[in-house]
């Protein structure tokens, strides 16, 4: 049986478009059956990064209850060199789309939360899916806590930044547990990585603030910032050390390590 | 000779009907001790077109959002099988289910010696 995994931060900018992306092209290199859906209904990106263009059907629609999802899934297998399948469900980018997803009201976000928990039967089983990635929009609202419920395991994107830290803590503390959700945390953007106490240092100061399983710890590359999000790394560039670190996080996940 | 036998169906059927007439009793006064049990200021006031979404979820105390949740995942499920997923007492998830409906975020429907528990998506 498959899993979904919702890629979620408290403070926008953290990485979790990044994240998200490279996750599911690195389970899709290791040939799994993978779908990345765009959940940040505020800010839609997916379309721009994969270089696509238009859906029959977007992930709105499915959500609307207008379009079923097989319209919706779009096979991104082709951007990618590796054997792996990649399907993609996009937001829609219209700014009248984006106007529409936020101004939903209660019994339509329950419903969406029935169309989200539906896709486990839908593609996890029916489709045998291996991974359903939910990259979502930052901070407390309805469409990410949805994402949230929906998902067996949350990646928590955050950075140093004190503003980050803070409000990370609290929605560790007030919202996953809440939801008896597994949580594992990528600490991205990381300086001075190099020597060995400062990593053991990080280590010690991560477990005791936040007080979940690590699913990983990202540097700052210069790489990807002037790479201008026109590649995958974990498909382009298999062996950049950014890509390295995904394949240990697929493997975390993988394995089951993060309870 | 079997016991249908010398007596009948009916005085049967009317030992059934005692039955189940005393489980909804039960079920009933399960409810009332619950709502004793956690003080009523802390279970949010009934709203009558509530749905049960995310938010509502978060602000129930955790005792009814376990049981609230696991309904959700399930889709439609009896007291007995909310009490499986969540290893508490099958007397407790009835009596928190029943507190869920009286608050309007569950409805319960009778299918002959069970109640099921869902949540009403058209609410």
């Amino acid at each position: 049986m498959g899993k979904i995994i919702a890629v979620h931060s408290y403070k926008g900018g953290t990485g979790k478009t990044l994240l998200s992306v490279n996750l599911a092209a690195t389970f899709a290199k290791q040939g799994k059956k993978v779908c990345l859906f765009d959940l940040d209904f505020r800010a839609p990106s997916l379309f721009a990064i994969l270089k696509l263009e238009n859906a029959e059907c977007w992930f709105n629609d499915y959500l609307n209850n207008t379009c079923d999802i097989n319209k919706v899934l779009i096979d991104a297998s082709n951007k990618i060199p590796s054997k792996g399948k990649l399907f993609v469900g996009l937001a829609n980018p219209a700014t009248e789309a984006i106007r529409d997803m936020s101004a939903k009201d209660r019994k339509w976000e329950m419903r969406a939360l029935g169309r989200l928990l539906y896709l486990r039967n839908a593609l996890l089983n029916d489709k045998s899916f291996d991974y359903l990635v939910f990259d979502t929009s930052p901070g407390l609202q309805y469409s990410s806590i949805n994402a949230i419920v929906a998902a067996d395991l949350v990646a928590v994107a955050t950075t140093g930044d004190r503003s980050d830290v803070d409000g990370t803590r609290r929605m560790l503390r007030e919202l996953y547990n809440l939801f008896e959700k597994k949580t594992g945390i990528v600490i991205n953007k990381v300086l001075d990585y190099n020597s060995k106490n400062r990593q053991e240092e990080l280590y010690d100061r991560i477990k005791n603030t936040y007080q979940v399983p690590l699913l990983g710890i990202v540097p700052c590359f210069c790489d990807i910032l002037r790479a201008e999000g026109n590649f995958i790394f974990a498909q382009d560039k298999p062996e950049h050390p950014f890509s390295k670190l995904l394949d240990e996080m697929a493997k975390k996940i993988d394995a089951n390590e993060v309870r | 000779m079997s016991k249908d036998e010398v007596l009948g169906k009916k005085p049967l059927v009317i030992l059934e009907k005692i039955k189940e007439n005393l489980e909804r009793l039960n079920e009933k006064m399960e409810v009332i001790i619950e709502l004793q049990r956690h003080d009523s200021k802390d279970v949010p006031q009934s709203l009558s077109d509530a749905p049960l979404d995310v938010m509502t979820l978060l602000s129930m105390p955790d005792h009814l959002r376990k049981t609230a949740m696991t309904v959700c995942r399930a889709g439609r499920a009896t007291a007995d099988e909310i009490s499986q997923q969540t290893s508490r007492a099958r007397a407790v998830e009835s009596a928190y289910l029943n507190q869920l409906v009286l608050m309007g975020y569950l409805k319960k429907e009778r299918k002959g010696r069970k109640a099921y528990f869902y949540a009403d998506k058209e609410s």
